[in-house]
């Protein structure tokens, strides 16, 4: 009889670091991942912004000059859309890992809450009203 | 199969969850007044002034200052150190405990010079 | 009517990594993946192994790769493909030989979770159950064990300690059972690094899962229910 065990010479492919890559699902699943980098930069930003706020008048007037400069507002506008991208990934799972309500009421109730704060910061500002 | 040790990942996965609706909910309005509209001069000038932001923040008992700490830096920072500790394990560019650490280190502490400063000027 | 199929082939008797082979198939409306391969080893070369059964999608055993998507061959039809298909063993297990995986990690994160009815009662009445209690687990409940949701998953090809998809359903599936007492045993592997934790919700398993079951969703209601077992942990030692 011929040993079963022996003959045995299974194949496996580890996983490449560019699995990521192979197909457009895993891409969406990657940007979604990525949208926390513009994120970053921005909580930087916020951070400094406070700091500043406690050093005096003129090191605020600096920071609101840095946020000015182009590629600060370029990285803001980047981050914009991430966040529209990161806001559409997760109210979709919330309902999936949460199944309190239906899905699309769910969803459209997240969606209000963002835009119900982002006209809340537009009237505090003075864009509206 | 040996009974695992309890991971403490729900502590982080709370404040991923958490801060992943800050980033949803608040930063889209924050980005777009602050980050785009005012320093493209879109906004009314005094809309950022030093005096205004500084009585805006102190109000209420500095809850405005607090809430801002809280929903625009710490949490979206616990979020997003916590997408990149795990991303860095997607792209095999972990080592271990080491980039746990780093990540959620560097989120506490950020997060604790964000409240302490939005105390300083309160 | 005819199309190219693209077999990645592996002798483990001969070859050092698997290879290409290429044959022409006829086809019809009807023609599934798994046709076309029982086709392959009947006309034209007898030595090509894989695994069916059913060929009605409830046995879970021919699962392929189809174009790099994990796939049940006998629900996967011909004519929605181009006129090349690459057909490949599921991904992120050891091929043995062919389309034949080792499913034997699978198999052993689908005990540790101790897929059935744990209930000490003595009582021989029949357990009754509501149409309110079904439907807590039904949708978690028609898992085949095709494996599709391993191969579709990265997190369990970077990490293959993760339980994994269909394990952590099947676990969801007897905790929510009003018939079950067994939760306090399976929930340690889900609380585990290597339970609900390891995943990142990609959800690429909800897509590919031939019984629409939503993998990704059970893992993460378990996450929420570990959590919550965390939380009960700290105030109830």
């Amino acid at each position: 009889m011929p040993d079963s065990a022996g003959a045995r010479r299974p194949y496996l492919q580890p996983l490449s670091r560019s699995w990521w890559l192979k197909h457009s699902f895993f891409l969406r699943y990657m940007l979604r991942e990525a949208t926390v980098l513009p994120l970053l930069f921005f909580c930087g930003c916020l951070l400094a912004g406070l700091y500043s706020l406690a050093q005096g008048e003129s090191q605020y007037q600096s920071w609101l000059a840095f946020m000015a400069q182009p590629w600060v507002i370029a990285l803001n506008a980047l981050l914009l859309l991430a966040s529209f991208y990161h806001a559409k990934t997760f109210f979709e799972l919330f309902p999936r890992v949460m199944p309190l309500l239906p899905a699309p009421l769910m969803i459209a109730g997240q969606w209000l809450g963002t835009i119900a704060v982002a006209l809340l910061l537009l009237w505090l500002f003075g864009a509206i009203g | 199969m040996n009974q695992p040790k309890r991971s403490d990942e729900p502590i982080w996965w709370a404040l991923f969850s958490a801060g992943g609706v800050c980033f949803a909910v608040m930063i889209p309005g924050l980005v777009l007044t602050l980050g785009l509209l005012y320093p493209l001069g879109l906004l009314p000038e005094a809309a950022f002034s030093y005096s205004r932001v500084q009585q805006l923040l102190q109000s209420f008992w500095g809850l405005p200052g607090l809430i801002l700490a809280g929903t625009a830096i710490c949490l979206p920072l616990f979020h997003a150190m916590h997408r990149v500790h795990h991303g860095l394990h997607d792209l095999k560019l972990a080592k271990g405990p080491l980039t746990k650490v780093l990540c959620y280190g560097l989120a506490s502490l950020l997060s604790i010079v964000a409240i302490a400063y939005s105390g300083i000027i309160v | 009517m005819e199309k190219t199929i693209i077999i990645q082939r592996y002798n483990p008797e001969q070859d050092q990594a698997p290879s290409a082979e290429r044959y022409q198939v006829p086809f019809d409306h009807s023609t599934s993946v798994l046709d076309a391969l029982l086709y392959i080893q009947q006309q034209l070369d007898p030595t090509l192994a894989f695994r069916w059964s059913c060929r009605m999608a409830i046995c879970g055993s021919c699962g392929v790769m189809v174009n790099k998507i994990p796939k049940l061959g006998c629900k996967t039809f011909l004519r929605d493909y181009p006129a090349e298909l690459t057909i490949s063993a599921l991904d992120h297990f050891p091929i043995e030989k062919d389309l034949i995986s080792d499913m034997a990690v699978f198999l052993d994160h689908l005990q540790a979770v101790k897929p059935y009815l744990i209930n000490d009662s003595k009582n021989t009445e029949p357990h009754r159950q509501t149409p309110a209690q079904l439907k807590k687990y039904q949708k978690f409940s028609s898992c085949i064990n095709c494996g599709l949701c391993y191969a579709a998953c990265p997190q369990f090809g970077l990490n293959p300690e993760f339980l994994g998809p269909a394990a952590i359903v099947t676990a969801q599936r007897y905790n929510l059972d009003s018939r079950d007492q067994g939760k306090a045993q399976r929930m340690p592997q889900l609380n585990g690094k290597n339970g609900v934790w390891a995943c990142t919700f990609v959800g690429f398993c909800a897509d590919v899962c031939p019984k629409h079951l939503d993998p990704a969703a059970a893992v993460n209601q378990g996450k929420v229910a570990s959590a919550t077992d965390m939380l009960i942990s700290i105030f109830k030692p």
